[in-house]
């Protein structure tokens, strides 16, 4: 649907700087939703893509959680893999050339039961040549602290973002839980300790349970929801964010048009991680994209940038005596 | 092997017996690819109720026509959508996906064909191969255990009909045929003399799993049909996981995952002691 707009030479700059990372486009996948790239790279060109999140990734390898993992509910699902992945040295081994070869800038997602096991990974994979940045996952078990999760103290987060950086000096991404009472706080404290970025967010803690057999409906009792359920959150975390912090944000939640991923930038997010979606549509972010792209147009927007966090909070009173007139929001 | 997403077009739509549908779709790309024990994964609707694809075994598949078909069961919102779709629409696969069954390994030796309930379906397709690759006069003693809860639930015969193939039925409540188990009755004929070289099968978890303790006790071949939620299909989410036999360190715990490994196991290769009875969930959606 081409409207008469001011077009400008044709193609639209989606490029996005994302602190010290510059990336084609602000479009990616989510860690733990796209595998390696390799599940998905026979139903588009991998290329497209702003960069590749790979799932989570530990030192040594981990089984997971018992079965079942996953359920549906209204609008999303929930999960309890239990970070299941091949550990570090396969990654590199295995499927990192994969990734290497074709060509798109790719984030290893990484997560540890110490601050210390952060920092290994951190240099094993710093100079890995493919490698465009670290998203640390602050949302997993922390053993140490007896089961609470590093990403709910804005201290822990700190000091695992201390130990990241110190180790490598590739981009960092520090990946937030929403299941914290002020996210903002947290956000600033993971930026404060040197995290180049902020992504958020992880999966909400959900419970899911079958009255007939009395037993919850996952083997871990309570997962992480995703999918279009989740959205309204997560655009809510990433409005907070991205003003309780300088550094980019990106958004993730939910997201599964390109309106949704237009919500994101709109109110404050760099770029945005696809999730749950490429389970249903495997060219979605294909299809983001290029409603992104097409948006630019219709709107007349010779770059993205621009459109970034251009929420507008003011009110309108659109039929008082003066037309023009608006006051300022007391919410801001 | 590629994967394929394409558009399919529903030819027909059939209403077989109680909540079980006979579903034709057109997909030329996806029907020249599959192979028996594969399956599709299927969105029913566009919107995000329900938000995950479906999948759903191939029960025929007829390459040069450039169709397929399912066998399905209503159980939930998804299927009830899926059964309400007229002869016209069209619907979105993922596919052909799954590791799919290995064709017997003799070429007239007999075969036992184990099915309860919608678990017909990926045999059906089997069978039809089998009996197209052997020959219908070389086939072999090729039988059929089917059974469901009660006669109301047993298909037709007409979608039986398979030349050369003997089937013995079952039901729970003995309204029709054997009162009993599938496996019992697959038992009954093996005392009588019936010695298959390999058994296939694909039913409720409870059934499978007496079919894979015969088959250990036994040292028979048997490549079962296994479930396990589904998200995507393709490996990539890690959720569809089943915990598996580490025979060489017993203690260990590592999981295959039903879209990628599987849905074919082998009766060895699952750990069944540590399956947990959340995975045998009874649907509720006819309560409500
Ligand atoms: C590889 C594979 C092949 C399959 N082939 C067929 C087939 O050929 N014909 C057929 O009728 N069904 C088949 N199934 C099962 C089918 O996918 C489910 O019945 C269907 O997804 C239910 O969707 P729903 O929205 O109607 O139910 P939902 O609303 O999702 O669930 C309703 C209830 O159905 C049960 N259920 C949901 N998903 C499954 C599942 N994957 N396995 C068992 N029970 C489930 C649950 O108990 C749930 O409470 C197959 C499953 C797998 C994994
Ligand atoms: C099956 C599954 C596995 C996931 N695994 C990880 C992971 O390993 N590391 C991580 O940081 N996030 C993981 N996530 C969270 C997603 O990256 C994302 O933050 C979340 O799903 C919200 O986005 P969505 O609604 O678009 O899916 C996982 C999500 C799902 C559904
Ligand atoms: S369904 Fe995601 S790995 Fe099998």
């Amino acid at each position: 649907m081409e409207q008469n707009t001011v077009t400008t030479n044709g193609c639209p700059d989606l490029s996005v700087q994302l602190g010290p990372l510059r990336l084609k486009n602000p479009v990616m996948s989510a860690s733990g939703t796209f595998g390696y790239g390799e599940e998905y790279a026979g139903f588009f060109d991998l290329r497209r893509l702003g960069a590749v999140v790979v799932k989570g990734i530990s030192l040594l390898p981990r089984a997971g959680n018992p079965a079942p993992r996953i359920v549906e509910t209204p609008g999303g699902m929930m999960n309890a893999i239990g970070l299941e992945n091949v550990g570090v040295e396969r990654f590199v081994r295995l499927k990192l050339p994969f990734l290497r070869e074709s060509g798109v800038p790719v984030i290893a997602n990484i997560f540890g039961n110490t601050v210390e096991e952060y920092g290994e990974l951190a240099s094993r994979l710093d100079g890995e040549p493919g490698m465009s940045a670290l998203e640390i996952n602050v949302s997993c078990p922390n053993v140490k602290k007896g089961g609470m999760v590093f990403g709910t103290d804005p201290a822990m987060t700190a000091a695992v973002v201390r130990a990241v950086r110190a180790a490598t000096t590739l981009p960092l991404v520090t990946k937030l839980t929403p299941n914290v009472t002020s996210i903002s706080e947290v956000a600033r404290a993971a930026e404060g300790a040197g995290s180049d970025m902020i992504s958020c967010i992880n999966t909400l803690a959900a419970m899911a349970v079958d009255v007939f057999s009395r037993r919850p409906r996952l083997a871990n009792l309570i997962g992480g929801l995703s999918g279009p359920a989740v959205k309204p959150v997560a655009l809510r975390c990433v409005y907070e964010v991205s003003r309780a912090v300088k550094c980019p944000v990106i958004g993730i939640g939910g997201i599964a048009s390109p309106t949704d991923a237009l919500e994101f930038l709109l109110v404050g997010a760099s770029a945005v991680q696809v999730g749950t979606a490429n389970f249903i549509n495997p060219a979605v972010m294909v299809e983001i994209l290029e409603g992104i792209e097409r948006f630019a147009r219709v709107e007349g927007l010779a770059e993205l940038q621009s459109f970034i966090g251009s929420l507008d909070t003011s009110c309108l009173f659109p039929f008082s005596e003066d037309a023009c007139s608006f006051i300022q929001s007391e919410i801001s | 092997m590629e994967k394929i997403i394409e558009e399919a077009r529903i030819v027909s739509r059939q209403l077989v017996r109680g909540q079980i549908f006979r579903l034709r779709l057109h997909a030329p790309n996806i029907s020249g690819a599959a192979r028996p024990g594969q399956f599709v994964m299927l969105r029913v609707c566009e919107g995000i109720d329900p938000l995950l694809r479906r999948p759903f075994s191939f029960s025929r598949v007829d390459a040069a026509e450039g169709d397929f078909e399912i066998l399905y069961r209503v159980v939930g919102r998804g299927t009830l959508l899926l059964s309400r779709l007229l002869p016209g629409a069209s619907l979105s696969l993922v596919g052909p996906l799954g590791n799919g069954f290995e064709l017997p390994l003799t070429s007239s030796s007999p075969l036992a064909f184990l099915a309860g309930g919608i678990g017909l379906a990926p045999l059906l397709e089997l069978i039809a191969r089998v009996i197209s690759e052997r020959g219908q006069k070389g086939a072999g003693e090729l039988r059929l255990f089917y059974g469901a809860r009660t006669a109301e639930e047993l298909l037709p015969e007409d979608l039986l009909c398979l030349p050369g193939l003997r089937i013995d039925f079952a039901t729970d409540d003995g309204t029709f045929g054997y009162k009993g188990r599938i496996t019992h009755m697959f038992e009954e004929a093996v005392a009588e003399g019936f010695g298959p070289s390999e058994i296939y099968s694909c039913g409720p978890l409870a059934m499978q799993y007496n079919v894979a303790k015969w088959a250990l006790a036994n040292k028979t071949m048997a490549q079962l049909s296994l479930e396990s939620l589904i998200a995507w299909g393709l490996g990539a989410c890690l959720g569809c996981a089943l915990p598996a036999a580490t025979p060489e360190d017993p203690g260990a715990e590592r999981f295959v995952h039903v879209c990628e490994d599987g849905p074919i196991f082998s009766a060895g290769s699952i750990k069944w002691n540590k399956i947990l009875s959340q995975q045998t969930v009874v649907p509720t959606f006819p309560f409500n």
